[in-house]
């Protein structure tokens, strides 16, 4: 049932070197070393210090996405959609905190 | 029986951009499965913010950035084992592959330490010196347990998913024209350390 | 070769032998298996039922003890809700249909069917587990909620297990359906020229895909704390069991649109082709099945107004959840105005679908009530909730569940039911259900609690009244199941078109051939429901 003739080629040829692979871990590195020293040697601002580890983790995941799973190259309904999902999580944050903070 | 007529948009054929979509939908809901944990320290952390901050001084950064840079290493190792297998060499994919599977057990394994260091003080729910924490503390260990031993379970099954697919390239079931069983195994790998990204500073990097 | 008089070859007869079945992977063969398997699970929530009505016929202990009660209505609710409603449609009539619709010959992912098959019967087996293992089955309420279900000794663990492996196969159909639909359309099928039916499942399966993690990692909270001890909603050791709730509800809201929309798809389907015309406003129905999807995901706060929920997210809650009203209310002027000068055959299909709106239509207008938040005050827990819920989830897609079998039977058995007995059973279904129901909005309103398992002596008439409605309600059952076996095992065959639907399941046989259609179907012009001599909108 299953052949290996497909309707349409399996992918957009796109092949990320291994240099742009590698730029990118150069790039996580980088930021890991900044958020830990960040958090090490900074001053204890509370809600910055949470701000900015959680800017500084966003920055890395959307590397991650972006090259590491090539949501770069992807056709834009993937970029899309996982905007609209990571904003659907956003607001139940968001709204379940409203709660909190006005109780 | 008669001949069957195939309809050109036949579900029985090989499709890669069906199984790719099918994988990014799987990892949305293995976003929403943490999101809910992270709504939850979210809520605590808010409510305890110096408990949490104390407690956070029972984990040592230095290792948590170890496995964090693991972690990291690992994403590049199996993004570049696709590459490899697009251009034909699945020699290279393979160790690459390995390479992977290599980085998750050195992660369990530090993760191991960590958590049997806990135990040996007792910081595990139930034990003494858990039970004597105020609550604030003790919301961080649940959640530190429960967030952290969630995240080492997909570790694990992301590397059995990895050695399912190294076991399928030796067959030539996935090859340079058919390899979306790769990429996929290699988005999971990537979506458990998107989680850990998160997980590092929320629980070591509290200060 | 077969002759065309004598048994011809269709997905049924094709092969034979129990592990034909059990291991297949056509969609339509998984969608019969679904629905046996949630029509047996469905007698047996029925049946709680019935139990239930019988404690309240009368004040005081009439047949069990109160713990039993307890028992009695969580398993009901789970049943109901986790192995009937929320499967049913997409999981019958989805599976079976859907490809078949889209001009396909199977879903996207048949393997991953079948394991969504197989996930459901074993979220079924630990669920109905409870009966015998393990303390019994879960006293909490179907809604497991914190701290009582941390403590109580009966078998939460096991129950909400089952809930979270019932999730699991709901999202992987869901994900199936997403696939099936942006990769196998016949070619010509935009989006916009797809039925409305395939709107419905599409809507619902973001939603079962986006919205059921949500419970699956609190549900395994509940279970971590049962067995650790660890306090995530205990108070005494840091936690806020409204928490939890908050959790609960950001999926189980959402999941109330999984068992409309599809249902609401299915009605799409039905009042076109009995009224012999195109739908009234295909695209208004389409992206509202959308937004109420969409705005579903934002109301959940109105389970919880008398929860200790700060007042302030209360009322941002219930605006809210007025607005998800208005495009279920589009839908539902738009069906009207299909059947208006329509060239009306009232066959059974159509009464259900004309139940389904006025049932739909109570219970939204009585949600709107519930979503009130002065006036929910009053009546929250009690039969007023108790009758609005029961009005959208069987009134609306339960009624739409047995419309969608008797417009679709024909086609999935090529045989034909009789029509005099479905009609008589639709009677009894209606009647029954409405003199069940409405004294439960007027209960309510009186100040009956729900979920208690005896009552004071003021209620007494009207839970009569309910239970006697309840028995109406069994007959038109039994007699609707009699009728279409009786359909299935003697009826005459049915043609390819017995109704004149202009979808593309009425273009192949009845029973469909294994892989759907013998040659290319043809798409309508210009829309799915476009029939030619009709008057355009």
């Amino acid at each position: 049932m299953k052949n290996q003739h497909s309707t349409e080629e399996t992918h957009a040829e796109h092949i990320t070197s291994y240099r742009e692979h590698f730029g990118t871990w150069v790039g996580l590195i980088l930021l890991t070393l900044m958020t830990v020293f960040i958090s090490v040697f900074g001053a204890d601002l509370r809600t910055i210090t949470v701000a900015t580890a959680l800017f500084i983790a966003s920055v890395k995941a959307l590397v991650v996405a972006y090259y590491f799973m090539h949501l770069k190259y992807d056709p834009r309904i993937y970029r899309v959609l996982m905007t609209i999902v990571m904003s659907l999580f956003t607001s139940f944050l968001i709204m379940v905190i409203l709660d909190y903070l006005t109780r | 029986m008669n001949h069957h007529f195939t309809l050109p948009n036949s579900g029985h054929h090989y499709d890669a951009k069906a199984s790719k979509m099918g994988m990014w939908l799987f990892l949305y809901t293995e976003l929403l499965l943490f999101g809910g944990l992270f709504l939850v320290y979210m809520v605590y952390r808010s409510l305890n913010q110096d408990a949490f901050l104390l407690a956070s001084f029972n984990l040592n950064v230095w290792i948590g950035t170890a496995n964090t840079v693991v972690l990291l290493t690992s994403s590049m190792t199996v993004a570049m084992s696709i590459s490899a297998l697009q251009k034909g060499d699945s020699k290279k994919s393979i160790l690459l592959l390995w390479l992977t599977i290599l980085a998750a057990l050195i992660f369990l394994v530090v993760k191991y330490f960590e958590w049997s260091s806990k135990f040996e003080h007792g910081l595990f729910p139930g034990m003494d010196h858990f039970n004597q924490l105020p609550n604030g503390e003790k919301l961080y260990f649940n959640l530190y347990f429960f967030m952290t031993g969630l995240h080492g379970l997909h570790v694990i099954v992301g590397g059995i998913f990895i050695m399912v697919v190294v076991a399928k390239i030796k067959s030539g079931k996935v090859n340079k024209s058919r390899y979306q069983l790769l990429e996929n195994s290699g988005l999971y790998w990537h979506l458990v350390d998107l989680i850990w990204i998160y997980l590092f500073p929320l629980f070591y990097l509290i200060h | 070769m077969t002759s065309i008089a004598t048994q011809q070859i269709n997905y049924l007869n094709v092969k034979k032998g129990i592990w034909s079945w059990l291991f297949t992977l056509d969609h339509k063969r998984i969608g019969l298996m679904y629905l046996y398997a949630i029509g047996a699970f469905f007698l047996v929530g029925v049946t709680l039922g019935i139990f239930m009505r019988l404690e309240l016929f009368n004040p005081g202990r009439d047949i069990m003890e109160a713990k039993t009660y307890n028992q009695v209505f969580t398993l009901h609710g789970v049943i109901m809700i986790f192995l009937f409603i929320i499967p049913s449609i997409p999981a019958v009539f989805g599976n079976f249909f859907l490809p078949i619709m889209l001009g396909t010959d199977d879903v996207s992912l048949p393997r991953l069917n079948l394991m969504s098959w197989w996930l459901y019967i074993i979220g079924a087996l630990f669920a109905l587990s409870t009966l015998v293992f393990g303390g019994g089955p879960a006293d909490t309420g179907w809604t497991f909620y914190a701290p009582y279900s941390v403590k109580t000794g009966t078998n939460v663990s096991m129950s909400v297990m089952a809930a979270f492996v019932l999730g699991f196969s709901s999202i992987l159909t869901g994900l199936n359906f997403i696939v099936t639909i942006h990769r196998l359309r016949t070619p010509g099928m935009t989006f916009n020229k797809m039925p409305l039916f395939a709107w419905g499942l599409y809507a619902t399966s973001w939603i079962q895909v986006l919205a059921t993690p949500v419970i699956g990692i609190t549900l395994l909270m509940i279970v971590v704390e049962r067995v650790f001890g660890i306090g995530l909603f205990d108070p005494s050791m840091g936690g806020d069991p409204i928490l939890y709730q908050h959790l609960f509800w950001i999926y189980s809201h959402p999941a109330v649109y999984i068992m409309a929309l599809p249902a609401m798809g299915v009605v799409s389907e039905i009042i076109p082709t009995f009224s012999q015309r195109t739908i009234f406003g295909y695209k208004p129905i389409a992206y509202s099945s959308m937004a109420i999807a969409f705005v579903g995901y934002f109301v959940w706060g109105h389970h919880m107004f008398t929860s200790g929920m700060s007042g302030s997210a209360a009322i941002i809650f219930s605006i809210l959840t007025f607005l998800v009203a208005i495009p279920t209310a589009i839908k539902v002027f738009n069906w009207l105005a299909t059947l208006y000068k329509g060239s009306i055959d009232i066959k059974v299909p159509l009464l259900f679908a004309l139940a389904f709106i006025f049932n739909f239509l109570i219970g939204g207008l009585t949600g709107l009530v519930v979503g009130a938040l002065a006036v929910d005050v009053h009546v929250h827990d009690t039969y007023f909730v108790v009758g609005h819920f029961h009005y959208v989830m069987f009134g609306g897609a339960g009624f739409a569940f047995f419309g969608a079998l008797h417009y679709w039977f024909p086609k999935m058995w090529g045989k034909m039911y009789n029509m005099t007995r479905a009609y008589v059973a639709f009677g009894f279904l209606f009647i029954g259900f409405n003199i069940l129901y409405f004294p439960m909005l007027i209960l309510g309103i009186m100040g009956m609690p729900r979920r208690y398992y005896d009552y004071l002596p003021q209620f007494h008439t009207l839970n009569q009244i309910s239970t006697i409605g309840s028995w109406i309600l069994v007959v038109g059952l039994l007699l609707m199941i009699y009728n279409l076996i009786a359909g299935y095992r003697k009826g005459p065959k049915a043609t390819g078109n017995p109704w004149n639907g202009m979808t593309l399941e009425w273009q192949t046989d009845s029973p469909p051939p294994l892989h759907n259609f013998d040659k290319m179907p043809e798409l309508p012009e210009g829309g799915p429901y476009n029939y030619p001599n009709a008057k355009s909108q």
